[in-house]
């Protein structure tokens, strides 16, 4: 646990000293949002609801430059190879490594959400809690998936656009049921079915469990 | 002809054999249906090459685990055959299923959930074929494309049951007539020979890849001759 907490406290420290990822990927999650309004919104065929799907593409894309560049960090000078000599476990420092991740992209969900919501006129106001929750869900496995795809990028020197490749298709079901539930709770004003919330606690728990186990087997200095 | 060879073309032709009597069966025996018309003899080839998309898919599955525990180039090469078999054949399933769809619901394309479901798959193994070309190491290749195949394939069910939340239009369960059954079955029997087949043909020839780069890259002595290196060896 104190493992956890260390590489945590360093991966934040470095980003609160140079500052790069966080403005980065805020800005990009911003223009993304507003290039689909720009497509969509004039028009005026976006329903509120819809607004689920732009946030989506807005998470996906700032959440793999996230991944990528959470990474990126210990490529540096051969980070990577110090951190792989200590004496811990490795699955520690890929929980560590989610949850800097998570940080991060919480963070971005925090500025991207409300311009989203902003930009779209997506009425949140009948279920906010539903809405947060099952977002927060949605974005434990798509970390998940991330973190472990990340380090198997980096470890392997390939093309960035490589990681966008592997996550995306995995995450579908992730995008499918939260835009799925979001079109019940806002449009339908019907309650929250457990089996969809099953699902994606479903797909947090395997993919949290395989990555945990896989992860040694992915890194390499 | 090598012993290889020769099963191959044993392979191919009984299945071309078998192929040419569940057409014949289609053309000649099966009756038209009564609503859909002929269109809907397509479904005798779509079903199995579904199934035979999703035993390929476990295949992949299931030699990518044999890889991570063992670490031996075999599984990999199988997984690797087995991945794009399923590629193929899940192709085979969207344009067939968008031939019925065009004509059974008017259009090409519906965002039901076995459609969306097929598109997954095929967009998840169609990824996992890009990653394996992109990565220059075979051991690094092995093991990415190893823990990408081992997590493809618990996306499956997730993917599943995540599409079941969509409306649906496409038929759960089909009632069908003796004939039409019988049909469905001698359509079985060639579609997953050709999957194996496939697959055993691809596996093969990576096989075979592999043992002449290995013995390309050993250096030519005859035997008994002697290196330089070989000789300083013994001297010492």
């Amino acid at each position: 646990m104190n493992a956890v907490l260390t590489l945590i406290a360093k991966d934040l420290r470095i980003e609160a000293r140079n500052r790069q990822t966080l403005g980065l990927v805020m800005v990009l999650g911003i223009l993304i949002i507003t290039v689909l309004g720009l497509g969509l919104g004039t028009q005026n065929n976006v329903n509120g609801f819809s607004a689920t799907a732009v946030l989506w593409v807005a998470y996906l894309f700032s959440g793999v430059l996230c991944f990528e560049k959470t990474m990126a960090v210990e490529r540096n000078d051969a980070v990577l190879s110090a951190l792989l000599m200590a004496p811990i476990d490795r699955g520690v420092i890929y929980l560590a490594k989610l949850l800097g991740n998570l940080v991060l992209i919480l963070a971005v969900a925090a500025v991207v959400t409300p311009a989203g919501v902003l930009f779209f006129g997506f009425d949140l106001s009948a279920a906010p809690i539903t809405f947060a929750g099952v977002m927060a869900l949605s974005i434990l496995g798509f970390a998940a998936i991330g973190t472990l795809f990340a380090a198997m990028v980096s470890s392997s020197r390939l093309q960035g656009g490589l990681l966008a490749m592997m996550i995306f298709p995995i995450t579908l079901p992730l995008v499918l049921v939260s835009t799925q539930l979001m079109m019940r709770t806002f449009r339908d004003g019907l309650p929250v079915s457990a089996a969809s919330v099953g699902v994606l606690v479903a797909f947090d728990l395997i993919f949290l469990t395989v990555s945990w186990l896989v992860f040694e087997w992915v890194l390499e200095p | 002809m090598c012993r290889q060879c020769k099963q191959t073309l044993a392979w191919l032709i009984t299945t071309m054999l078998f192929f040419a009597i569940a057409i014949a069966l289609v053309a000649g025996y099966v009756p038209t249906e009564a609503t859909m018309g002929p269109i809907q003899k397509i479904f005798y080839l779509h079903l199995p090459v579904a199934i035979a998309t999703f035993v390929a898919c476990l295949i992949c599955f299931a030699a990518s685990v044999g890889y991570a525990l063992q670490r031996d180039m075999k599984w990999d090469r199988l997984a690797s055959a087995a991945a794009r078999v399923s590629v193929v054949f899940c192709s085979v399933v969207l344009l067939t299923g968008m031939i019925w769809g065009k004509s059974a619901w008017g259009q090409w394309w519906t965002w039901s959930p076995r459609l969306t479901f097929s598109l997954v798959l095929w967009l998840l193994y169609v990824v996992y074929v890009m990653v394996r070309a992109s990565v220059e190491s075979p051991q690094r290749r092995a093991i990415i494309a190893a823990v990408y195949g081992i997590i493809a394939f618990l996306d499956v069910p997730l993917v599943y049951l995540s599409v079941r939340l969509m409306p649906d239009i496409h038929p759960a369960s089909v009632e069908l007539a003796g004939s039409m059954k019988l049909t469905l079955i001698a359509w079985f029997g060639p579609v997953f020979m050709l999957m194996f087949g496939l697959i055993a043909l691809r596996f093969r020839i990576d096989q075979r890849a592999a043992e002449l780069e290995k013995v390309e890259s050993e250096p030519i002595t005859a035997p008994g001759q002697m290196t330089w290196a070989g000789g300083a060896g013994s001297a010492l």
